[in-house]
């Protein structure tokens, strides 16, 4: 509708420009993020010129890399087989607890005192690097493997439950409410009217899981918890750094890999 | 008092309904109302009026203000009183199905997964998770999918069908729950003409054939009056009439609606009689002028 006092000729061509105040709060902001870049930068020592004063030493290390030493490519490749096995399981079991909590952390699904301490549950378990929990579950169930699927259970669950009831909260809630409508009790409403709607984003995510998790599985064995991992402390702490460049070689062939596949698959799950 | 217009046992009894949004929006106002058995009523009002909230009531998606007169019973169960939900709301809702103006199909599931979901209120609990239903429950949904029509859908993506068809899954739906009150939200608002004259023939049909009441809101007037023998009309959520449809005139829609309308009431001066005929064809030229 057009109002006959209103004329083009009056309307704004910009936006208003923002108050004095809101200047001021946006430059305050600028501030602070530098000063707080400036703070972080000390506190990581970052120094630019040890890279190019240290240059030959370098040299000389990334020289000792070559030729790699595939001499143990057949150790190497039964580590790299392990390594697959702990992210796979370490994956499957964080689904499994992922599906649950994640409904219980939704705020369409769970009311908010249900909701709000199993989130915070499961920052708990995001906030923790897998290589902290590969290291108590080392002193728990003892070197191996075991330990490092267990560590890459706790944290995928934390980041799998997350992304789960982000995707739990964005479905449509018309179709569960036709659901509802048929007299279906809330598991019905959960099986027949959010599932369906958040199936291929989960797939999705616990695909990007799993490549992650191929990745985090080849360090886990350097606390003990098996896989690649021990291979590459036990490589390093030797200074075998042809024997290193070799593992680390292989690591990538496995970990692209993998991206590739579950690329794949992801696309047929959409 | 509550007063049944047809002398049968009320298949949905309202009684001194109110329901208020947040603070002050009344979007109900003591709410009493009586359908019988097999009728098939229009709820008609402009939009805002309440037809949405009413309908939603008598299926207990909504929970009423806590009013001590307050109730809904529907086929001798209450589905709530006082502002309560009944207890066994569930095995109540299993009787009504509802069919919504944005159909509310999982749009990922195929059709028959849809309306075999009309089971659930008969089934054991650790079928109906595991979607684990037997030759006589999928009889049920291909058989009422056969009778709305769109039985060679059965298989697709519910997403996949057209507006019309994926409303007569909803109906569908409701077949299999074996309902008998079917409440439909404005189920033609988002469909072409041609569907919409499709969806109210089918629920015209099971009114007619099954015996299932049926009460079903509506914007277009002239839908209304073509298919349903009984009218009531709400604005600002109080029932402003409740009669036959032949009693309908264009004074009351011109209180209903108020006057700031596009609709050309001249043309609603029609003979009962004349409309009684124009019930099964399509939209003759001075009703169609209504829509
Ligand atoms: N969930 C809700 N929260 C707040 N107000 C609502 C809600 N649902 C409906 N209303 C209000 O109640 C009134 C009746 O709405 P509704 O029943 O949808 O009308 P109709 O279906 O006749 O268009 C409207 O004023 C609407 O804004
Ligand atoms: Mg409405």
């Amino acid at each position: 509708m057009k109002s006959p006092a209103l004329r083009v000729a009056d309307l704004p061509l910009r936006a208003p420009r923002p108050t004095p105040a809101a200047s001021l709060l946006k430059l305050l902001g600028y501030g602070l993020a530098a000063a707080f870049l400036v703070w972080s930068y000390q506190g990581a020592e970052v120094s630019p010129v040890k890279l190019f004063s240290d240059a030959g030493n370098m040299a000389t290390f990334a020289a000792d890399f070559f030729p790699p030493d595939f001499s143990d490519w057949r150790y190497y490749l039964e580590e790299l087989i392990v390594t697959l096995h702990i992210a796979v399981w370490g994956t499957v079991l964080a689904v499994f607890c992922a599906i649950p909590l994640s409904l219980v952390a939704a705020a369409n699904i769970a009311p908010w005192w249900i909701h709000q301490p199993v989130r915070r549950l499961l920052d708990a378990f995001r906030s923790i690097n897998e290589m902290v929990f590969a290291m108590l579950f080392v002193v728990v169930v003892g070197l191996g493997p075991f330990a490092g699927a267990l560590a890459l259970w706790i944290h995928t669950t934390g980041t799998l439950a997350k992304l789960f009831s982000e995707a739990v909260e964005a479905i449509d809630p018309q179709p569960v409410e036709g659901i509802r409508a048929t007299g279906a009790n809330a598991l019905e409403e959960i099986i027949y009217g959010v599932i369906p709607q958040v199936m291929p984003l989960w797939v999705s995510y616990t695909l990007y899981r799993f490549e992650a998790n191929v990745r985090s599985a080849s360090v886990v064995g350097m606390v003990g918890a098996g896989g690649i991992g021990v291979v590459l402390w036990e490589v390093i702490r030797g200074f075998q750094f042809s024997k290193t460049a070799a593992a680390m070689m292989m690591i990538i062939v496995l970990v692209t890999a993998t991206d590739v596949i579950s690329s794949r698959i992801r696309k047929f799950f959409i | 008092m509550l007063k049944n217009t047809h002398g049968a046992l009320p298949a949905v009894r309202i009684a001194h309904l109110s329901k208020t949004f947040g603070a002050s929006k009344r979007a109900l106002d003591d709410v009493s109302l009586d359908i019988g058995a097999g009728e098939m009523v229009a709820l008609i009002g402009a939009s805002g009026s309440g037809k949405s909230t009413l309908l939603r009531h008598i299926s207990g998606l909504v929970r009423g203000d806590r009013n001590a007169e307050a109730q809904i019973v529907v086929d001798n169960r209450p589905v709530q009183a006082g502002g309560r939900l009944s207890p066994d709301i569930r095995s109540s809702r299993a009787g009504i199905g509802f069919v919504f103006q944005q159909f509310n199909l999982v749009g990922r599931l195929n059709v028959l997964t849809n309306v075999l979901v009309g089971n659930l209120g008969r089934m054991p609990l650790w079928r109906s998770l595991l979607r684990i239903f037997n030759d006589e429950e999928r009889r049920l949904a291909v058989t009422a999918l056969d009778r709305v029509g769109i039985a060679q859908c059965a298989f697709q993506r519910a997403s996949t069908l057209s507006g019309g068809q994926q409303q007569r899954a909803a109906i569908a739906r409701a077949l299999v729950q074996k309902a008998k009150l079917i409440l439909a939200d404005e189920p033609i608002a988002s469909l072409d003409p041609e569907s919409a004259r499709r969806v109210m023939e089918t629920l015209s049909l099971i009114n007619r054939q099954d015996g299932v009441t049926v009460v079903v809101s509506l914007h277009q007037v002239d839908f209304a009056l073509r298919y349903c023998q009984r009218v009531v009309a709400l604005r600002d959520g109080k029932v402003k009439f409740d009669g036959p449809a032949a009693a309908v005139t264009a004074a009351l829609l011109r209180g209903i609606y108020g006057d700031n309308t596009d609709l050309d009431f001249g043309t609603l001066e029609v003979e009962p009689s004349e409309r009684d005929g124009a019930r099964s064809a399509m939209p003759g030229p001075r009703q169609a002028a209504l829509a």
